[in-house]
């Protein structure tokens, strides 16, 4: 059997001395060497090349600041994921905060919105309450007042029989107005002597009126919203008989 | 209920993490030399090879739930660096360099069988040996580092290279060789 076994070839001897030769192979190999003293030779040499290679090969040593860096960062490992955690967490905060916010400033100029505009519906039915502001149209008739309209509105609007009207509802006259800075209809009732201001335009995509204080300044705002129309009424009256002027107003719209 | 079972879980599961980090940190942090020694003979620079050795730890980290740990780390860890490197700019034009598997030239001299006055290299002759290793093709230097100063196994270092064993195996042979011839007139001079 050792005998089959020739000098080393360069490929065997180099696996040798690496202890890389399945175990036959590796016994064979010795036997060979214990009657072989070139290969035996060649071997030691090897294996000395081997060792001078790994001290060789050791050459490149992290300065001590280099050193310190990466140890750092392997021993940070946990804190560093930690901190990736808490930074993810951090930015889902952040996010939701962010989200939050974009959220509530959504709102509040919505309601900066609606308040600029319930403001604007007081504003504008305090002026026709002062003494002296007379309408632009005084007329207790749906027939005078609605024509005065047409040419100074982009939209034409229906106004109910005055028997239609709830009771002790009387329509005094009408403004040309603007709100949201829109042209507007503003019509001026009166319910039990209490001045109410309606008023017409067209549907925006604006500040929903639905989302108008009910109340304001002990002043009732209500709102109905036809296919085309939006009708807003402030006055001073019960809720009960404001909201029935507005659903006058607006079942007049569908009946057209 | 439910919150308090995901924030046990999310508990737990740190726990897990910092194990899993401590688990890292054991395994990592005796190789940090080797790395970088590795890293500096396949950059050839210091700065490059401290950045090849830290990207190396934040990848290993990332999959080390990948790790399994049956596979040696050690392997493990050099095949990222040694991956990392290759997509480097310094990586990819080392790896424009053709290396052909059996090159002739090499072949040419190969029954390098030490003859008797190789026995008598003086081999402690660091400098001319270093000189030599650099002189020597990346890929069979590659592998003669992982063998004999790492001292990875074939199997592993073929695993690294991405090369079948058998390459492993002869690649290291002639690396020898070349050294071996390298370092003749060398010794030559200083005879």
């Amino acid at each position: 059997m050792t005998q089959a076994i020739e000098h080393l070839n360069p490929d065997t001897l180099s696996a040798f001395i690496d202890g890389e030769l399945p175990d036959g192979e590796q016994t064979a190999i010795e036997q060979h060497l214990a009657g072989c003293h070139a290969c035996a030779l060649r071997v030691l040499s090897a294996t000395q090349l081997k060792a001078a290679t790994a001290r060789a090969g050791r050459r490149f040593a992290p300065s001590p600041e280099a050193l310190a860096r990466l140890t750092a960062q392997v021993r940070q490992q946990p804190q560093a994921t930690a901190r990736i955690h808490s930074m993810r967490r951090l930015t889902w905060v952040g996010l939701a905060a962010a989200l939050l916010l974009a959220v509530s400033l959504i709102g509040w100029q919505r309601i900066r919105k609606t308040n600029s505009l319930s403001a604007e519906l007081l504003d504008q039915h305090l002026s026709t309450l002062s003494s002296g502001a007379t309408p632009q149209v005084i007329s207790t008739d749906r027939h005078t007042v609605k024509p005065w309209f047409q040419g100074r509105l982009p939209f034409s609007f229906n106004l109910p029989d005055a028997q239609a009207l709830p009771p002790d509802t009387t329509l005094k006259g009408a403004n040309l107005t603007y709100l949201k800075g829109q042209p507007a209809a503003l019509l001026l009732f009166t319910i039990h002597k209490h001045q109410v201001s309606v008023f017409v335009t067209q549907r925006s995509g604006g500040p929903n009126l639905a989302a108008l204080p009910g109340v304001r300044s002990g002043f009732a705002i209500h709102s109905a919203t036809t296919r085309d129309l939006e009708i807003v009424a402030v006055s001073d009256v019960n809720p009960a008989d404001l909201d029935a002027l507005v659903a006058v107003l607006a079942k007049a719209q569908s009946s057209s | 209920m439910s919150g308090s079972d995901s924030s046990q879980r999310e508990a737990s599961d740190n726990v897990a993490s910092v194990n899993r980090s401590a688990d890292f940190e054991r395994l990592a942090l005796p190789l940090l030399p080797s790395l970088y020694n590795h890293a500096s003979w396949l950059t050839r620079n210091h700065a490059e090879a401290e950045d090849l050795v830290q990207e190396t730890f934040s990848k290993a980290l990332r999959a080390f739930d990948s790790f399994q740990e049956s596979t040696n780390f050690k392997a493990w860890i050099i095949r990222i660096l040694r991956n990392t490197f290759l997509t480097s700019r310094t990586g990819i034009a080392t790896s424009r360099t053709v290396f052909l598997e059996d090159h002739p030239h090499v072949l040419d001299t190969t029954d390098a069988s030490p003859t008797p006055e190789d026995n008598l290299i003086r081999l402690d002759n660091q400098a001319a040996l270093q000189r030599a290793l650099e002189q020597l093709e990346a890929p069979l230097r590659e592998a003669l580092l992982l063998c004999d100063v790492e001292e990875v196994k074939y199997k592993d270092i073929a695993l690294i290279l991405d090369i079948p064993i058998g390459t492993v195996m002869s690649r290291i042979s002639r690396a020898r060789r070349a050294l071996r011839q390298l370092l003749q007139p060398q010794l030559g001079e200083s005879l």
